[in-house]
């Protein structure tokens, strides 16, 4: 075992008397751990800002709910004229309110994206169940409003989802026949339907901002980008490093110190569980060096870390197997680095490393489980941003050890100490 | 005598990139006697450095085994491997590292620890003169002195064995000399064997007590010098320059089917093989006592046409042994 430790003490001095490893442990992956952050997570608010004039007839308290709602949905949406500011950014022309002629007329224009009419009676109709139509009128020949109306819907299912509430409810009631008129059935469902929709007024998304304490800009966009962006890039910047170990383990054979090594009374496991350590190490120090940029930078990291040390542990081990079992093939330093960078940059993406894979096909997120980084990604978006628990990400993380395990056993056997 | 490494039998087959075999030692069998200087000699590629990789366990043979000291190196590597010294044909070292850190680190493998590390580390410095340079940087250092170190790390846990693999290569003159002395050292003063490999005549020359000429993978002469030299019986060696004149082959064939007592006849032209003179071409006559042959042979080279710039004579050596067996000088 002293032995051992002395072969990571002495690559780990190795490693780190070169400036070069430096950087890119270090510095690299913290410049690009905040920049893919801040990108990323700005990407949704700073999409083109659209202008959606809205016609609120009905001007109660659910309206200016909903309207609240679909601020939420998509903040790249202006509601106008509500949301004009004194830079005129609605383009009102000095007018306080807008008319449908109006409003056609700025769509015509190409001024707003869309126009929304919200109906008189919209309250009243939803309380009581009644059908109302919110009506959302865009230029069909446009793509853009799309995103509005996935805002809208998303807003109306929310409201919508009150309604249901507060109408499962009294249909319980009903059926069991608690209550026996159609007025003390109605009342019922209306207290329902408000403690529902007060629920609702207080609860999901402000929570999330809650304790993000006070972000530096944008709060929830930072923290989507980051929650992104700090495992994603620990998982390549891991690669980067542990795959290191290819060509360090290349130039130690180039320059003879691993044959020296070899005639050395070591045991075969002594040697290469030295070699090993040292590079899971590195890693571990690489992952948590993106880790701490996070925390800086104001990450949320979910409810379990210790579920996401675990994660991050299991990503790193296997890894560090994949490079020793792939490192048998390898002959040299040349070899070494430009096949280890081949393979970070292709299984980082691959595996959502750059950007989550719920975005990309659904065969893509498939083909890109064969990435390592891949489950890792699962189980840190799992933990970060739906709250997981430990539990949860045991799938992950025995696909992780199983690789290692696999890649372990080849490479302790197909190990050569010779070119 | 008691044996202090048992080769037997030892094979090795590399496979070339194309895929057919390579043997690089063919089945060879020696033993090397504690306290004694055993070299092996042999021109390049002969399989000095594979059959050393094999008997310190840096490589597996095809066939056969080792023993050292008693020990196995294919069953007990381990204990095997506490008694050598390996000091490889390349230089080993961490370049990053200063001739001390990489002593230290080595010395540690070899279960040094504390004090006892310490005062090896100072000893060895020492012993290969690089006291004060012991805090520089390998990579600092001239060839000769990462030599040194090289020799040094070997050296460290004072092994009852040295393997030592061409230390001398591509050295200045003055390192190379304070090798051979450290390698003489290490015999008279600190009792240790030492398996030397060279493909320099003189240096087998100067250090062995006993020769084992390896060719192509075999041993094809094994001795003390003396034995080796006895083999060639009273074969002197004339080499004749003669300048950037063309020597023909029917020259050749004369002087080695027509004289008495000559045995074989061979040209190097200026700048070939061994012969690194660009203004020199070389018959190398060898012949049993030389000197009688001399006259008729210098007559039947002036009848050619040629005009002889000057004559060496030399006595039966390793180099003749070599010549004598392979028909080839040991540098082609
Ligand atoms: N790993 C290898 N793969 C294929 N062939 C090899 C390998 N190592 C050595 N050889 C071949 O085996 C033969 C013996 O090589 P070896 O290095 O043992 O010679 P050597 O006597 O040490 O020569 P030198 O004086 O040049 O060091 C050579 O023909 C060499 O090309
Ligand atoms: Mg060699």
């Amino acid at each position: 075992m002293r032995k051992i430790l002395q072969i990571v003490r002495n690559d780990l001095r190795l490693f780190f008397l070169s400036r070069e490893n430096l950087i890119s442990l270090l510095f690299v992956p913290v410049v690009m751990t905040l920049v893919v952050g801040i990108f990323s997570g700005n990407a949704a608010s700073e999409s083109p800002e659209m202008l959606v004039d809205v016609i609120d007839r009905d001007g109660s308290p659910l309206s200016a709910q909903l309207l609240e709602a679909l601020r939420e949905a998509n903040s790249s949406l202006i509601l106008c004229p509500l949301d004009n500011d004194t830079a005129g950014r609605c383009e009102l022309d000095g007018a306080g309110e807008i008319g449908p002629e109006q409003a056609r007329g700025r769509l015509e224009e190409r001024v707003t994206e869309a126009a929304i009419v919200i109906p008189p009676g919209f309250e009243t109709g939803v309380r009581s169940f009644e059908p109302v139509q919110v009506t959302l009128y865009t230029l069909e020949d446009i793509g853009v409003p799309e995103a509005a109306e996935q805002a809208l819907n998303a807003a109306l299912q929310r409201v919508n989802g009150a309604a249901a509430a507060a109408r499962t409810g009294a249909a319980l009631v009903s059926q069991n026949g608690l209550l026996p008129d159609e007025d003390s059935r109605s009342a019922f469902a209306k207290q329902v339907y408000d403690r529902a929709s007060q629920i609702w007024a207080e609860e999901p998304v402000t929570v999330n901002f809650e304790y993000a304490g006070d972000p530096p800009s944008g709060g929830p966009d930072l923290q989507s980008g980051l929650g992104q962006s700090v495992p994603g890039m620990g998982a390549m910047f891991v690669m980067f490093t542990v795959f290191g170990g290819m060509t360090a383990l290349a130039e130690e054979r180039a320059q003879w110190t691993l044959q020296r090594l070899a005639t050395a009374p070591l045991s075969r496991a002594q040697l290469l569980g030295g070699k090993i350590l040292a590079r899971f190490v590195l890693g571990a120090l690489q992952f948590m060096v993106v880790f701490a940029v996070g925390i800086a930078a104001g990450i949320q990291l979910g409810r379990d870390p210790l579920a996401l040390v675990l994660v991050a542990f299991a990503y790193t081990l296997s890894i560090t197997a994949l490079s020793f079992a792939l490192g048998t093939w390898i002959k040299n330093e040349a070899q070494a680095g430009g096949f280890s960078l081949l393979l970070s940059l292709v299984l980082a993406p691959l595996g959502g490393a750059w950007w989550p894979l719920e975005i990309v096909p659904r065969a893509m997120q498939i083909v890109g489980h064969i990435s390592p980084v891949a489950w890792a990604m699962d189980a840190f978006n799992a933990l970060i941003f739906n709250q997981a628990r430990l539990p949860d990400v045991v799938l992950p993380i025995a696909v992780l050890l199983g690789i290692t395990a696999v890649a372990f056993a080849w490479a302790i056997a197909r190990f050569r100490y010779e070119g | 005598m008691e044996t202090m490494v048992e080769i037997k039998d030892l094979t090795k087959t590399f496979k070339r990139p194309d895929g057919t075999p390579i043997q690089a030692v063919k089945g060879i069998s020696l033993d090397i006697y504690k306290g004694e200087i055993f070299s092996l000699l042999g021109p390049n590629g002969a399989g000095k450095t594979t059959t050393i990789s094999m008997i310190s366990g840096l490589i597996e043979p095809t066939a056969g085994d080792a023993k050292i000291g008693g020990y196995s190196i294919r069953e007990q590597p381990i204990k095997a491997k506490q008694l050598m010294g390996v000091i490889p044909q390349e230089v080993a070292l961490y370049p990053q590292l200063t001739a001390r850190q990489n002593l230290e680190f080595f010395g540690k493998m070899y279960g040094l620890w504390g004090k006892e590390l310490n005062r090896r580390v100072d000893e060895v410095l020492e012993l290969i003169g690089l006291t004060d340079r012991q805090k520089d940087r390998v990579q600092t250092y001239s060839g000769g002195m990462k030599r040194r170190v090289n020799i040094g790390v070997g050296l460290l846990h004072r092994p009852a064995l040295v393997y030592m693999d061409e230390p001398t290569v591509g050295i200045d003159p003055q390192s190379r000399r304070r090798i051979l002395d450290t390698v003489l050292q290490l015999r008279d003063e600190y009792g240790m064997t030492v398996l030397y490999t060279t493909h320099l005549m003189e240096e087998a020359q100067e250090l062995s007590d006993r020769v084992g000429i390896i060719d192509h993978g075999d041993i094809i002469a094994l001795g003390t010098q003396g034995e080796l030299i006895q083999q060639v019986g009273e074969q002197d060696r004339l080499i004749l320059n003669v300048g950037r004149q063309p020597v023909s082959a029917e020259l050749l064939k004369e002087l080695q089917d027509h004289i008495e007592g000559v045995t074989h006849a061979m040209y190097d032209p200026p700048g070939s093989g061994e012969n690194s003179h660009s203004d020199r071409g070389l018959i190398t006559v060898t012949a049993t006592r030389g000197r009688r042959a001399l006259p008729e042979i210098l007559h039947r080279i002036a009848e050619a046409g040629l005009e002889v710039q000057s004559v060496e004579v030399r006595e039966p050596d390793l180099e003749a042994v070599f010549l004598n067996l392979t028909g080839r000088a040991l540098r082609d």
